[in-house]
């Protein structure tokens, strides 16, 4: 517990070495377009767009520690608001993505107040349920076009997409590290996950506090939501508010390391490029969910801290790794 | 209509039970119970097209199957719940999550999107009670559920080693002290839950179409049963059944079949929001 809280507090001094890597992979993400093909510049969009949505899940997941399993239905609320606006009503895309980003955090509130006091296994499961329930009320209404989808105005310019999505992006990892690493918001966040009554204890007002990490966290899915509708110009309930967006939420942030700034990023990296390195090259497949299935396994059982744990820590010795097994299986 | 609900309720009572139990003695919300159905299924289909004969022979060497890899899985489970970590509840969450998406992803990678069935000997037969006739499949699916309910309920209540599992999962930590081996009941447990869901798993595929997508139907109506019984409590899972084959016929009746999913995912959020013990206030 101790160790978790220090190990948030003690961020060295910044110099211009520790940014680096940052600056080059900002200056990679800005050419990129200009260098790749169309179908790279597409897979790095959407590892953007997963990027995003897996560092949106981490702020209640991560953070807070509430296992969130209805997030999809935030993306699929942004995606339908966002197209819904510009097709009946005619309304620009700017502003269709606020709205849909502030609908999305007004639902969160609507549904944290109840749902937050629950914890553990049972808000997973109520979170769970309310996702599902929405895409099924989605399926049903008329004004969603219910099964058949929803066709947007089409707009074909990827690199417009890419920057779009980038800038999203970019502020979800800016807003983390600001509002989450950087300040007390933070700190308090990290003391209700490790114990919720010490943290009411000494003063948390848990209460709204899980409730403004809940909406910060729905307010993203919403605004991706509306950029990935208008990006690929249909929607349809099973495509935005399918049970594969949260799972993939969930997959990339726990691989990546939750509670952690760049564990989504790189979770979802590596979790897209895989799916479509094989999508590539053996054609369409469901493969990709065995080696994730696996991974996640994997992670949970040897590092729960996830890859970027992995980096910070030393590597097992192959005794150790035995050691570890036959203790596990009691040989 | 209506009893035809509460006919596939006794197998959703099967799964159910040992879900609920799941949860109460290992604190284990398990994802993969779709999966261990759909498993299930495939190893009765797999199994009728190679050896020949009828799927109901097979029953008993399916549950000892899914037992050794109930059992084989269960230290892995252990370990992801136990050990220093600051969250097991949602550790063990997302690991049987995971296994959920692996036995999903390899169902698909090996068998495809294609629909299949088994046939039994019982299949198109029909059995007229009255004024009813119903399809005699869907007969010994109930009885197989009532008669699986009624061998559990003996073993809880009246088998010496039911009585620490109930000890277990009213208070772990006490049973613990008063020295109930958890990590042993655990797996034993985990091991009679997997055996009896994916036997029941075989019927459920006699009945229904079998697809490697078709987890996610039976995941949620076991989340739905064992919700509404109040998590852990063994008996409400039976009344919840009825409940739920009530509500579908309901629902499909006189508001339309397609509002029967709606109905079911906010009864089961209403349920959580108002008595997050279930309806019957029992659960843990």
């Amino acid at each position: 517990m101790e160790l978790q809280a220090s190990k948030a507090q003690a961020v060295p001094v910044p110099s211009v070495w520790r940014f680096t890597p940052l600056g080059l992979l900002l200056v990679i993400c800005l050419i990129l377009p200009w260098l790749a093909s169309p179908l790279w510049i597409r897979i790095a969009t959407e590892v953007l767009m997963w990027a995003g949505l897996a560092q949106s899940w981490n702020i209640i997941g991560g953070y807070t520690g509430y296992l969130c399993f209805g997030h999809g239905a935030f993306f699929g609320l942004g995606s339908y608001v966002t197209g819904l606006m510009m097709v009946k009503l005619g309304w620009p895309f700017g502003i269709g993505l606020l709205f849909s980003g502030i609908l999305a955090s007004l639902l969160a509130v609507i549904i944290g107040y109840p749902t937050l006091r629950l914890r553990g296994a049972y808000f997973a499961i109520a979170t769970w349920a309310f996702g599902e329930m929405v895409r099924q009320i989605a399926t049903i209404l008329d004004v969603t076009g219910g099964a058949f989808g929803l066709q947007l105005p089409s707009f074909l310019n990827l690199r417009y997409f890419y920057y779009v999505m980038l800038a999203v992006t970019g502020l979800t990892y800016l807003t983390t590290y600001f509002l989450l690493e950087r300040a007390r918001f933070g700190y308090k966040l990290l003391a209700i996950r490790e114990h919720e009554e010490a943290a009411e204890m000494v003063g948390v007002d848990t209460v709204s506090i899980k409730m403004k990490a809940f909406a910060l966290s729905a307010f993203f899915p919403g605004v991706l939501g509306g950029i990935y509708a208008y990006w690929v110009t249909y929607i349809h309930p099973d495509s935005v508010l399918g049970a594969q967006l949260t799972d993939f939420m969930v997959v990339m942030a726990f691989l990546g390391g939750i509670g952690s700034l760049w564990g989504p990023f790189l979770g979802a990296v590596v979790v897209q490029l895989v799916q479509r390195i094989l999508w590539l090259f053996w054609g369409e497949g469901t493969f990709y969910l065995v080696i994730i299935g696996a991974a996640i396994c994997a992670v949970v059982l040897f590092i729960p801290n996830g890859l970027i744990g992995l980096m910070e820590s030393r590597f097992l010795s192959p005794r150790e790794a035995v050691s570890q097994l036959r203790k596990t299986f009691k040989w | 209509m209506l009893i035809d609900g509460l006919l596939i309720g006794g197998l959703i009572i099967v799964v159910g039970i040992g879900f609920s139990l799941c949860f109460g003695v290992m604190h284990i919300v398990d994802f993969a119970v779709g999966e261990w159905v759909m498993l299930g299924a495939y190893t009765g289909y797999i199994m009728v097209r190679y050896f020949g004969y009828d799927p109901m022979i097979y029953l008993p060497i399916i549950f000892l199957i899914f037992c050794g890899v109930g059992w084989m899985i269960y230290p892995l489970i252990y370990r992801a719940v136990s050990g220093k970590r600051h969250n097991p509840v949602i550790m063990g969450l997302v690991f049987t999550f995971g296994l959920s998406i692996l036995a999903k992803g390899g169902a698909l990678s090996v068998w495809g999107y294609h629909i299949q069935s088994i046939t039994t000997w019982l299949s198109g037969k029909s059995i007229s009670i009255g004024v009813l006739t119903i399809p005699a499949l869907r007969f010994a699916g109930f009885v197989f559920g009532i008669l699986v309910t009624i061998l559990f309920m003996i073993f809880l209540y009246k088998t010496k080693f039911g009585i620490i599992i109930r000890a277990t999962a009213q208070d772990r930590d006490t049973a613990n002290l008063l020295g109930a081996d958890v990590r042993k009941i655990g797996g034993l447990v985990y091991s009679l839950y997997a055996g009896v869901t994916g036997m029941s798993g075989v019927l459920i595929g006699t009945l229904f179409s079998i697809h490697a997508a078709m987890g996610a139907k039976y995941c949620t109506l076991a989340f739905f049963v064992v919700v509404l019984a109040g998590m852990g409590y063994v008996p409400g899972v039976i009344i919840a059944a009825l409940v739920l084959g009530l509500l579908q016929s309901f629902v499909g009746v006189y508001i339309g079949g397609r509002y029967t999913l709606v109905a079911l995912f906010m009864v089961m959020y209403g349920v959580l929001l108002i008595t997050p013990k279930g309806i019957l206030r029992r659960g843990i």
